[in-house]
Parts: C-alpha cells; structure tokens; sequence
C-alpha cells in the first residue's frame, strides 16, 4: 500500500508543478524560444540531464509502500512497520546484505584485522573476508584481476543493453515509433548524453551487487547505497528551504526597495532583528522544541520514519526562515536602483498599478540576482546541513544524509589508518549535484538575459 | 613653429575583434602651444586615439602598427619606466567626469599631493594653493581641506585641471572635459584653458563631439569618423569651407532649425496650465528627526500651452525643470499648486479618471538606454500603454496601430520581434517615441529627448518630433539645458533658475531682448560657431 510522508506530498508538488510550467512553457512561443535556448546549449543540456536524473531517483525515493505480512498470532493481514521507497526496491539487490564493519572500495576482505578461530582453535589475527560481496569469482584468486575481468563483463553487458536502446530509438526501420522519441532524435547532444548517462548507471548498479563500489561504513552498509539514498535529503533541503525563503526574500526585498517608506522601515527592522540572531541557535531551539513535542506526543507517530521526516520537514522550514535576509537586502537595493530607472517611470505615466511594475518590469529585472543566489545558496544549504549535524540539531541520524555522512566522517578521518570513502563519496555526489546545478542555472540566466551573446556550445 | 606630437599611421584593434581596424591609419601633428581639437561621434575612436597617445589604454586594446613621436622619442617603443616619467612631467589628461576622476575619501590636498614629490610638507602646501590659485580657485588654503563632494561641478573640473597642469606639462589632453558641465561653467572652463595654455606655453588635444566648443577654443579641427581621420584642417578654413561630406553633415546638424512653424491661435483653450506649482522635497526623511527642512526643488512655477505649440523650460542642472515634468506626469509629490490639463485638475482627481486623462499627456525620456525595458521586447513595449489605457481596443486593433506607429517614426516591422539592446541610440529614442505617440497624446513632454544622443542622430530625432507636429495636432513641452537649440525650435520659453522661473515669454523676445540678468548671462555663455 502507498503511504505519503509529509515531504513526500511536498515533493509531488515541485513535481506536478514542474509539469505545468513545461505545459505552459510549449504553449507560450516568447517563453518557448528562450527555454529552446537551454537546450541548444552543449552545457545546458549536460546538466540538465544529470540534473534530471538526481531528480528522478529523488522522486523514486519519496513513492513510499508498506508492505503487508502475514501476522501468524492474530491470523491477518497487518501492514508492516518498514516503509520502502521504489528506490528502495530497485536497489535492494545492492542494500540487502550488510557487513560487519568497514571495508574498502572494490575490496574483498575486510578494512581492519580480527581475530578468528581456525581449525585447530588456534586463534589467527586476519583480514576476514567479506560475506556477501567481492569474492563471487572464485576462479581467481588476484583480486585486482578480479575486478579488471568484472567490471570489463558489466562494461559489456550495459553497453549491449545501451546499443538495444539506441537501435529501438533511433532505427525506425525497426520499430516504427515515430512520434514519441523525435525531440531526442533530433538534438544528438541531449540523445548522447542520455545514454552515457545510461550506461554509467547500469554499470555502478552491475558492479554495486558484485562489489562494495564504495566500500562499506561502519556497520557494514553500503555506502554507494547510502550516497544514492541520500540524493533527496539533500534535494528536499536545498529546493523546499528555497521555496520557504523565496517568497519571503523576494516580495519583502522588492517592496522594501519599491514602495519605500514606512513599509521599508518596517521590513529593514525585521531583517536586521532576524539577522541579529545567532541562527544556529535559532534552528537549535527550534529542533529542541520539536524533539520535545515528538517525545510528548509519541502516539501522533506510526513509525519512525514519520518522526524522521517530520524533523527534516521541519529543518527545511527553519533554514527557510532564517535565510531569506541576506537575499532580501540585495533584492533591495536592487529594486531601489529600478525605482528611478527610466523605464519604470514610463510605466508610472502610463497609469500602470504598483503590483503590475512589479510583476512587469521589476521582477523580470532581479531574475538573475535571485537564480546565482539561489543557486549558491543551494550548495551553502547542504553544506549547512553537515553542520547542524555535527552539533546534532540537523537531520535525524536514522536519516541517510550527505550531512550525515560527512558527520561520521570526522571519527573516520582521525582513526589509523584513515577511512576516506565515506567523505569522498558524499562529496562525490554533492559536487556533481551542486556543479550541474551550478552550471544549468548559468544557462538558464544566459537564456533570459536579452543582453548576452548566445553561443550555442 | 615645432613639432611637439606626431603621429603617423596609427592602427588599433581590439583582441577579441582581429578582423577589424578600431583605429585606420591615424596620422596628424600638434605643434607646440597649439589647441588641436579631435571632433567625432560617439564610437569614432576620439578616446581611444588620446590613451594611445598616454599608453592608458585597455589591455583588450592593441596597437598593431604606427608610431608616436613624442619630443623626437617613440612613445610606443620606450619602456614602461620611461612612459611613466613623460606622464609626469610632459603629457597629462584631464577625463570626461570630474565626479568620477576625483577619489571620494581622499581630500583635495591629498589629491593633489601626488603631483608633487620629493617636497617638504610646507612647500607642498604652498605650492598646491598657488596652483589652485591659479586655476582660479580663490580660497584656496580652505578647498584644499574639502573633500570632493563638498565642491560644485566647475569646482571640481578646476582641481582636474590644477592637478593636469602641477607638473607643467608640454601637452594637455582634455577628453570632453566640459561635456558633463553647466554653459555658464563650462564658459569658464573653456576661458581658464586658454589663458593657462597661453601662461605655460602648453599644447591642447581637445576631445569634444561639440562644434561650437571646438570652434571656440582651438587653433585646428581633426574630424574623426568610424576610426578613421576624415579632415584635418584650419579652424577658420574647416568651419567656412569644409572640405569633406561628412564634417559637412556634422556642421549642418550642429545648428537645428525647425523647418515649419505651426499657427496657433492664443484665444485658444490651453492644453496644459501649470498654476503656482511648488515641488518642496524633505531634507531629512528619517524616524528620528523631528525637525524638517525643505529643498525647495521647484519654487512657485506658473506657465501654461496652448493646443499645438511648443513651450520650452531652459535651465542649468539642478533649476528643477525635470521636477517639473515630473510632477506634471505625476511621478513626484506636489507641495501645493494645480495643474491643468484639458481644462482638468489632474491633482484632486479620482485614479480612474486621471487614467482616463492619461493618453493625452505622455513623456519622453532623455536616456534611451534606460527608458526601455531591457527584458521586454519592442513591440510588448509599444503594446504597454496601449493595453493599459484604453482595454476597449481588440488586440487586433492594437497590433494595427501599432504597426502604424511604428511605420511613423521610421522603423521597419521587424523590430517588434528584437530588444532594444539590438539598436542604436537614435533608433531606441524612435522606439521610445512610439510607445507614447501609439496612444495619441495632445501634449508631449521631453525631458532632453536629445541631448544623449550624437549631434547627427539629434536631427534627426528632432526632425521626426517636428515632422509628427505637422502631422497631427499636438503640443511639447520641451525641457532642455540649450538654449540654443530651444531659440530655434520652440514658440514660447521659461527660463528657469534654482526652482524658480526668472523669465517667460516669447522666444523672439526672449533671446532678443532678455530682461533677466541671469538669461542674459545663459544666451551669452552658450557656445556659438565662431567663423
């Protein structure tokens, strides 16, 4: 049975909402143009594609189902306590079994030594070997020969799978499917990068039942697995907290500059009053009094999953709150500056109402002030999120997390020998995630601004 | 006479542009104590040609053949070392904006102390008053405690000056120095030129893009256009017979006539009248100040319009006369006073009926660069007022007269599709004047629609203003710092000084026989051709 998490519901409707906004998009030829603009760019399309498929696993991982087992005391059906994502499901080849400690990436035995008893009750201080990965060949006994010959198998293996792809696509002598897939026909950049991106997947999911591709943690878990699951704690974070700031940041920003007086008066003492306040511990007191509410109200909470998700829910909400300033003061002054423009005068004299200079001619002028704020706040959101994690105030710590992971990284890193796969991946994902973010909302910027020079590369 | 510059064959490019000269063959001499002046539009190469000759040009910028003989020395063949010397002691420049080229946190003794080295603190002293004595700043040893902001204008191009002439140098190099200034000041300016030039035997480049200044100040006219020289001539010789086409063009456009004059009859309703109009703006807007003063901007201002003629307001900067038109098109707060429009009061008025009214009166703006919205195209721009002040009209109707407008002010339909950052300044103002013209006004207000745009470019803005009044019947008000070309295209004028109106009348009048001290000064300081 499907079951929505609070983040969940919010997540479906960034989704809905961006399939609405395409819709209008194709029926708007001005908007439909600039749009056009992205997709002919080499980079725009890159990252659009990395960035869509980031999005999709985050949306794979907010379709949540409970199962129902069988209970044999009461003779019925009852639904389970475990909530799995679909991402979940698709993934569990690779996240089933775990460890019992760390390991490397691609190894074979364990990180640390263990004492084990051999045959004759002798006891041997030994690398153990893994339980459920890395030793599937027993052929060979290199283990670097091991992984040349596996990897090169999945290599084949996707690419075969990527080549029947393209032949059902691309051949219309094949399969006479004309309609659906033109657009990717037609735009060989966007076609390509779709199926490297393909491939890549298919191989690190190939490898990720056969090795630990990035080693395990501390209990074992896979954290390729971890890496992956935590791909929507981190989109939740940046695009939700975003979305709470937004409105704040822009509509106060803008009637601060544009209207003036005692508006603006009351707008600046708000922002100086909310930036005069420490927001660590803003958040800190406000995590604080939801841990209490969730401890006095445990009943309000079927599982732990709920309470979890409302404590990210809630972070995002705070963060929201306490970030806004910074981009309303620059939207401020920038609105102040477009006051006087003569543009907006003209518009004045025409009889046009505030709301609709605004709408008109001020916000299509801030545009790319607020997408480079917004963009690098994105990257200083998640980053933020390891450091309220750090004082522990941030995610729950059942919640997988970039945050969380970088959290742990920090007893890794002091220990001999260091364990440095668990920082290196969660900043593997975070770096591509942020860097094509980074550099779609560049295109994106270029594409509105009338101003630049277009170059399609 | 000697040689003091020459320069021969000069070829410039930008890096990112390799296929295109910005500077063609450049070649022309200044003799020692003569004024050359460098006359061009906008984009012509002036400036560039005069950083080349100070090695201050960007690093984008290369010089790719040629050479500038300084004093029997190539300026672009010597060290950098070297250069840095002649700049102190031999060639200095004086830019277009004194408010820019002056440090804010540095006051003016500090400014001016980095002309002189190697002196005693006393001496230093003494010798910064004198020279600012000497470019006629009175109270010296008091300025040079000042910092910039504290100084007016003029003042503040005199301590360019002072600091261009500390080291005495052989040639001054005055990028429109006189562009951003008052006439009366710039009068000065130009006055103080010529008497250091003749004290310190010094050699003036004179960039302008204004002929009459050019024709007041220097010995000889080098006309430049598209980067290249186009005439190099006498000034007496250049303004009576020029030989090329274009110096020919610039001189024609540098004097405006209005070809025809409308009648209109004085018994006439007037269109526009502006009673006792006082604009007074706080000092001091802060929540804890109790005590208010008054800037009082624009200062018990009466004139009125009649259908179909042209009012002009002439001032310095800073008169009020943009408050003016400003608080006719309601874009600032009245103090007290009434304004008429159609026989309305257009300041007790309920907001819809003032909307109604709004189609009849309608303003230009002086800046076409932010008088369009960047992120709009042209035909939305247009569309705006359309849309807004008369919603019975059905989208098709709109698209015609919009189409039609467009066609009156001399573009083609294809503009409608681009931004305005794709046109030129001449053609973004024919923009701007479509986006009130489309709305059939009877009164028109411009701010300066002209006086941002290059002299060519102004005729013909001008001539398509003047061509729509002999088409259809509508009024100007027209606001303007020259007097000059408001003496030739305006029926009646106010003269206005420090918010206040020290005159009004008829033009004939008014520029023939001012009663005014202060009008008399203007007509006197505006600079005319001298033949």
């Amino acid at each position: 049975m499907f079951t929505f998490l609070l983040t969940d519901i919010f997540f479906y409707i960034i989704f809905f909402s961006l399939i609405i906004y395409i819709n209008y998009v194709r029926k708007t030829p001005d908007i439909r143009e600039t749009w056009s603009y992205v997709f002919k760019n080499k980079t725009g399309i890159i990252s659009a594609v990395v960035l869509s498929f980031f999005m999709l696993t985050a949306l794979l991982d907010s379709i949540h189902i409970k199962d129902k087992i069988y209970n044999e005391d009461r003779n019925e059906y009852v639904y389970s306590q475990e909530i799995n994502s679909i991402l979940d499901i698709i993934l569990l080849p690779i996240s089933k079994n775990t460890e019992k400690s760390y390991s490397s990436p691609f190894s074979s035995h364990l990180y640390s030594k263990e004492t084990v008893k051999s045959y004759n009750d002798k006891e041997k201080r030994i690398y153990p070997k893994l339980l459920h990965k890395g030793n599937h060949n027993k052929y060979l006994d290199d283990n670097i020969k091991n992984i040349f010959f596996t990897s090169l198998l999945s290599i084949l293996k996707s690419f075969i799978l990527v080549f029947f792809i393209y032949i059902l696509i691309f051949r219309e002598d094949v399969f006479k499917n004309k309609f659906i897939f033109s657009p990717l026909k037609r735009n060989s950049v966007l076609f390509s990068s779709l199926l490297i991106m393909l491939s890549i997947i298919l191989i690190l999911y190939d490898l990720g039942t056969q090795y630990y591709v990035l080693g395990t943690d501390k209990v074992g878990e896979d954290v390729l697995y971890k890496s992956i699951k935590s791909i929507r704690t981190g989109i939740l974070i940046g695009t939700l907290t975003t979305i709470v700031m937004l409105p704040f940041a822009v509509f106060l920003g803008i009637f601060a500059g544009y209207i003036g007086g005692y508006v603006d008066d009351i707008i600046q003492y708000i922002y100086t009053t909310l930036n005069s306040i420490p927001s660590v511990l803003l958040i800190a007191s406000a995590i604080l009094m939801l841990q209490v509410y969730m401890s006095n109200n445990p009943l309000e909470f079927e599982n732990i999953y709920e309470r979890a998700d409302l404590r990210l829910f809630f972070l995002c909400m705070i963060l929201g709150l306490t970030s806004w300033t910074g981009l309303c003061r620059l939207l401020r002054g920038e609105s102040m500056k477009l006051r006087e423009v003569e543009y907006v005068q003209a518009s004045q004299t025409f009889g046009l109402k505030k709301m609709s200079i605004i709408v008109r001619h001020i916000i299509p002028n801030i545009m790319h002030i607020v997408i480079i704020t917004v963009v690098l706040d994105f990257s200083a959101l998640v980053l933020a999120e390891a450091v309220l994690s750090y004082v522990n105030i941030g995610v729950d710590p059942t919640t997988y997390s970039w945050g969380n992971m970088i959290n742990a990284a920090r007893l890794e890193m002091s220990r001999e020998p260091i364990v440095w796969w668990s920082l290196f991946s969660a900043f593997l994902f975070m770096f591509a995630l942020v860097l094509f973010a980074n550099l779609f909302s560049d295109v994106v910027r270029e594409a509105f601004d009338p101003k630049a020079s277009k170059n399609y590369e | 006479m000697n040689n003091l510059l020459t320069i021969k064959n000069l070829y410039l490019k930008i890096k990112s542009n390799q296929n295109e000269e910005i500077l063609k063959n450049i070649s022309f001499n200044i003799q020692e104590s003569e004024v050359v002046s460098l006359i061009g539009e906008s984009g012509s190469g002036k400036s560039l040609t005069a950083l080349s000759i100070i090695r201050l040009l960007e690093k984008s910028c290369k010089i790719v053949s040629g050479e500038i003989v300084f004093q029997n020395e190539d300026l672009l063949r010597i060290e950098e070392k070297e250069m840095r010397k002649i700049r102190k002691k031999d060639i200095s420049m004086i830019f277009q904006e004194p408010m820019r080229s002056l440090n804010p946190v540095m006051n003016i003794r500090d400014q001016l102390k980095e002309s002189y080295e190697n002196k005693k603190k006393d001496d230093v002293d003494r010798e910064i008053i004198k020279n600012l004595i000497s470019v006629g700043i009175e109270d010296a040893s008091r300025v040079i405690n000042l910092y910039p902001h504290q100084l007016s204008g003029g003042m503040k191009q005199r301590v360019m000056i002072a600091m261009a002439i500390a080291c005495k140098p052989k040639l001054l190099i005055a990028d429109e120095p006189t562009t951003s200034l008052d006439v009366t000041i710039q009068k000065q300016v130009l006055d103080l030129l010529l008497e250091l030039k003749d004290k310190l035997n010094m050699a003036i480049l004179f960039i302008t893009h204004d002929l009459a200044v050019a024709s007041q100040i220097s010995d000889r006219i080098v006309v430049m256009k598209n980067g290249s020289i186009v005439e190099n001539n006498d000034r007496s010789s250049f303004f009576q017979k020029p030989k090329d086409k274009y110096s020919k063009s610039l001189l024609e456009s540098s004097s405006y006539n209005r070809k025809f004059k409308k009648k209109f009859s004085s018994k006439e309703e007037d269109i526009l009248n502006v009673r006792n109009l006082k604009v007074y703006y706080k000092e001091n807007n802060s929540l804890f100040t109790k005590k208010q003063s008054f800037i009082k901007a624009v200062d018990d201002i009466s004139f009125s319009i009649k259908p179909g003629s042209i009012h002009s307001i002439v001032g310095e900067s800073g008169s009020g006369k943009t408050t003016i038109a400003k608080a006719i098109m309601g874009l600032t707060h009245i103090t007290s006073g009434h304004i008429k429009i159609l026989n309305k009061d257009i300041i007790n008025i309920s907001d819809p009926s003032k909307r109604n009214l709004r189609k009849f009166y309608q303003m230009i703006f002086q800046d076409p660069f932010s008088s369009l919205n960047p992120r709009m195209r042209v035909g939305n721009i247009i569309r705006e007022g359309l849309c807004f002040l008369k919603p019975e009209l059905s989208s098709s109707e709109i698209n015609n007269k919009v189409l039609e407008v467009i066609n009156n002010v001399g573009l083609n339909k294809n503009t409608l599709n681009k931004y305005p950052h794709e046109f030129s300044g001449g053609q973004r103002q024919r923009i701007a004047i479509a986006r009130v013209l489309v709305l059939e006004p009877k009164l028109l207000v411009c701010d300066e629609p002209t006086s941002s745009l290059d002299v060519t470019v102004q005729k013909q803005v001008l001539d398509l203003l003047m061509d729509i009044q002999n088409r259809i019947q509508i009024s100007y008000l027209f606001i303007s710092h020259d007097i000059k070309l408001i003496s030739n295209i305006s029926d009646t004028i106010s003269v206005m000084h420090k918010g206040k109106m020290v005159e009004s009348g008829n033009t004939f009048d008014i520029i023939n026989n001012a009663k005014n001290e202060y009008t008399r000064n203007l007509l006197k300081s505006a600079p005319q051709i001298r033949y």
